[in-house]
């Protein structure tokens, strides 16, 4: 596909211009994702995490650490996230997890749990604590196959069960779908189905080859664009939540048409501190922690157990080099190449990596899956009214 | 169904279908909002960002980045941040 250099685009169709969002990395981020434990009690066929089969829980010691930058980044901004993710939270333990939160004032919590362990403790728990809850599933009982536990058995009846949980309880939950293959008549199927489901928002995941998931993700055009075109249809219809992409792509459109496009990205890219179970620090990409590479190292930028969260953020966004140097660099080439830099803001560090071995390159099939065929999905639902 | 070639913008503000449709999520998110703020209870936290952006306060964008005023027309919506605080790397909030 080739674009022009210089995106003709939301200021006026006949002017290039310049997007002038994600210029290097910004040196407070919006939140953090912690890593309470290694483990989860499932094993998704598509799951990128290399150690969920272990329980390597985080020390408290480690969430005082991150909590110690954390808590004076909140205090300077009206929202700050912690997100607790990256294995299945809830299998740290009630206690454990507590535990970790403790030390954290003024920020949101979040969890993202594959709702399987959800009951009415966690209920209180999630109450008590005041934490926003994302659950993980793909659609029916077949959608969600790829959801198994450790013996292979479907994971469908329990996670439909702590649903029902959070439901009886009026505790609302968002909804992360991991779509496997788009195909004609999924985008209406999923829909209706999540609508019924009582979230009140749904973020639709194309699945991503990355980590130790070495599925392709090169899906036919057409699909895709027909998944996310039927979405918009289906969400027209019933706007009854809110669903994350197709909203996203709207909104967007809403702003290229009046002219305000450019304003939309953040103007620095948000470092993302994942803080992996032993403290060590990946920022930009949660998918990278724990993997090694020859050229890259460990992605890590330091330990929050030697240094200061904001002091390993400073270091690593005041003098990138490495891995993330070259994703900078990476960034300004989709920036100068890509027409769809303004709705997109760059390829994604670890779909670089993971895809193409380098973060040099531009555009992913994550790119063409989730960025580029869910507007042109969008534009195409538009176009045949 | 060749992918286009031809600049973003330009195939939306060409897209025939597409005022309509835009108008009609535009709707949707001031209802949401309004229906936010009249229960916020059902909503979460999210009516409280509501409420502010209802009154035209400038919301702090993430990242430590200002954020731009909201303007008077901007649609009152739910920030997907409250449920997706990860999406995209950056906030959906109302900017100007």
């Amino acid at each position: 596909m080739s674009h022009d250099r210089t995106v003709s685009g939301a200021l006026s169709p006949r002017r290039p211009v310049v997007w002038h969002g994600m210029r290097g990395i910004a040196s407070v981020p919006s939140y953090v994702i912690m890593q309470p434990t290694t483990l989860c009690n499932l094993d998704c066929a598509y799951c990128y995490l290399p150690f969920r089969a272990a329980d390597r829980k985080m020390p408290v010691a480690v969430a005082s650490a991150v909590a110690d930058t954390v808590n004076r980044w909140a205090a300077g901004t009206e929202r700050f996230s912690v997100v607790w993710h990256a294995g299945e939270p809830l299998a740290a333990g009630r206690a454990h997890l507590g535990a970790l939160m403790a030390p954290f004032r003024g920020v949101e919590h979040h969890i993202q749990t594959n709702a399987t362990l959800i009951d009415d403790a966690w209920c209180d728990f999630f109450i008590e604590h005041d934490v926003r809850i994302g659950v993980s599933i793909d659609g029916d009982a077949a959608r969600t196959a790829s959801r198994v536990d450790r013996a292979g058995r479907p994971a469908y009846d329990k996670i439909q069960k702590g649903i029902e949980t959070l439901r009886r309880r009026a505790i609302p939950f968002a909804a992360l779908c991991v779509v496997s293959a788009p195909t004609a008549g999924l985008g209406t199927e999923l829909y209706a189905f999540f609508r019924d489901l009582g979230c009140h928002a749904l973020g639709v995941n194309v699945e991503e080859q990355e980590g130790v998931n070495a599925r392709s993700n090169a899906f036919d055009a057409n699909d895709v664009r027909g998944f996310w075109a039927e979405l918009t249809a289906a969400w027209r219809a019933d706007p009854a939540i809110e669903l994350r992409e197709i909203e996203w792509a709207l909104w967007f459109a809403s702003n290229a048409i009046d002219g305000t496009a450019d304003d939309l990205l953040p103007r620095r890219i948000d470092p993302i501190p994942t803080i992996a179970h032993d403290g060590s620090v990946v920022l930009l990409s949660p998918e990278l922690a724990g993997f090694r590479d020859g050229r890259y190292g460990d992605f890590a930028s330091g330990n929050v157990t030697e240094a200061s969260l904001d002091q390993l953020v400073d270091r690593a966004t005041d003098r990138p080099d490495g891995w993330i140097a070259e994703y900078l660099s990476g960034v300004e080439e989709c920036r100068r190449s890509c027409a769809y830099f303004g709705f997109c803001g760059g390829a994604h560090a670890a779909n670089r990596y993971f895809e193409q071995g380098s973060f040099a390159g531009t555009e992913t099939n994550h790119c063409r899956n989730s960025k580029i065929r869910l507007i042109e999905g969008v534009l195409d639902y538009a176009r045949a009214q | 169904m060749p992918e286009p070639s031809d600049p973003l913008s330009e195939r939306l503000a060409a897209a025939p279908g597409l005022p309509t449709l835009l108008a009609e999520a535009r709707a949707t998110w001031l209802a949401r909002a309004e229906r936010a703020v009249e229960a916020p209870a059902a909503t979460g936290a999210a009516a409280e960002h509501d409420v502010d952006a209802a009154r035209e306060k400038a919301p702090a964008g993430r990242g430590g980045e200002p954020s731009v005023r909201a303007r008077p027309s901007t649609p009152r919506w739910r920030a997907f941040e409250d449920a997706f605080p990860t999406f995209y790397q950056f906030t959906n909030r109302p900017r100007g």
